[in-house]
């Protein structure tokens, strides 16, 4: 499996638009600032949605209206941040599959994407009259907090995968060597 | 009151972004050893002119005469173009001397690696080649350093 995504990664590596965004002036700073831009749009909002689910914010107004509003602009960020994610990826496809934080990240990605998809069910099943609360019932509140856990862990592992700690180049141990996926005798990095 | 939001919500992001920027892309002293100076004289084997840190290969003469590879870390393409660093004026082969920090990883695999300073060329032309506000010493290398 880590020999397909290395090999998968190597030829990522070998486009021309991959090498020209690895070192361009001005696109890769461009992208990468607007990855955390719209990170603070679509994260704002969430974390505002998921606050007013605990209680702890706009606590007089309908938390159904809280959340149907907020959604516009957050999926608005959330594509953008997707999209120049992608993008980052793709300029640094071999350095960046193998990190063991963009692979915590991956996994902690799926997570948030299951619990806001449990969410959302939750609201639609949710008794009437159940957003006019302080707080929404049980099963919504625990959503908001694996919400608020599982994003504030994926902008961390975001955040460290700028770091050399754990790269393949550096000869980690055995076992971080496997989760990240690092191939022996491998001449690229 | 809609006044102080106003300025709130306009603030907030300058003072998010500003934070972010002396920040660096990383953090100095998660990597490098501020009390492990280098100097580094030796000649340019291979540049990678990549985001978000440029690297500089250079074989350098160690003791008993064996050639060394050391990887500098620059700051980003960007940064070192606008410092008067650029593809053309570090032709392979050609001979630098670089002052910088020894990583914390000291084990040199698959290279020693180092956080440049600066740069001095052939002609002696002294370039900063770093990233300002990383919160590397400030040795009097960063002209924007106060």
């Amino acid at each position: 499996m880590n020999e397909l995504i290395h090999s998968v990664a190597l030829w990522l590596d070998t486009h021309g638009w991959s090498t020209a965004l690895h070192e361009s002036y001005y696109m890769y700073n461009w992208i990468e600032s607007t990855h955390v831009l719209t990170l603070m749009l679509s994260l704002g909002m969430l974390f505002l949605i998921d606050l007013r689910m605990l209680g702890l914010a706009l606590p007089n107004v309908p938390a159904r209206s809280v959340a149907q509003r907020l959604n516009v602009p957050m999926l608005v960020g959330f594509t953008v941040m997707i999209i120049t994610g992608l993008l980052l990826f793709y300029a640094i496809p071999v350095r960046t599959s193998q990190s063991l934080w963009f692979r915590i990240k991956l996994v902690l990605l799926v997570c948030a994407a299951l619990n806001a998809f449990a969410f959302h069910r939750r609201m639609k099943t949710a008794p009437a009259g159940w957003d006019l609360a302080r707080r929404a019932p049980p099963g919504l509140r625990l959503g908001a907090v694996l919400s608020l856990v599982f994003w504030a862990l994926i902008v961390l592992c975001g955040r460290f995968i700028a770091y050399d700690w754990f790269d393949c180049s550096g000869e980690p141990s055995p076992f971080i060597a496997t989760l990240a996926g690092c191939v022996p005798g491998q001449t690229q990095f | 009151m809609r006044i102080v939001k106003l300025l709130m919500l306009v603030l907030l992001p300058v003072v998010a972004t500003l934070s972010w920027r002396a920040w660096g892309h990383h953090a100095f002293s998660a990597e490098f050893d501020k009390d492990a100076p280098v100097t580094l004289k030796g000649v340019v084997s291979k540049v990678e002119w990549i985001n978000p840190h440029a690297w500089i290969h250079l074989d350098v003469e160690g003791e008993g005469g064996q050639s060394v590879t050391w990887m500098v870390e620059g700051g980003t393409p960007n940064t070192l173009l606008r410092a008067g660093i650029h593809k053309n004026s570090l032709p392979i082969g050609s001979e630098i001397q670089v002052r910088g920090y020894e990583a914390k990883d000291k084990r040199c695999q698959p290279a020693c690696k180092a956080n440049g300073r600066d740069l001095v060329f052939a002609d002696g032309r002294r370039v900063f080649m770093g990233s300002s506000g990383t919160g590397a010493p400030k040795d009097g290398s960063d002209p924007r350093d106060r």
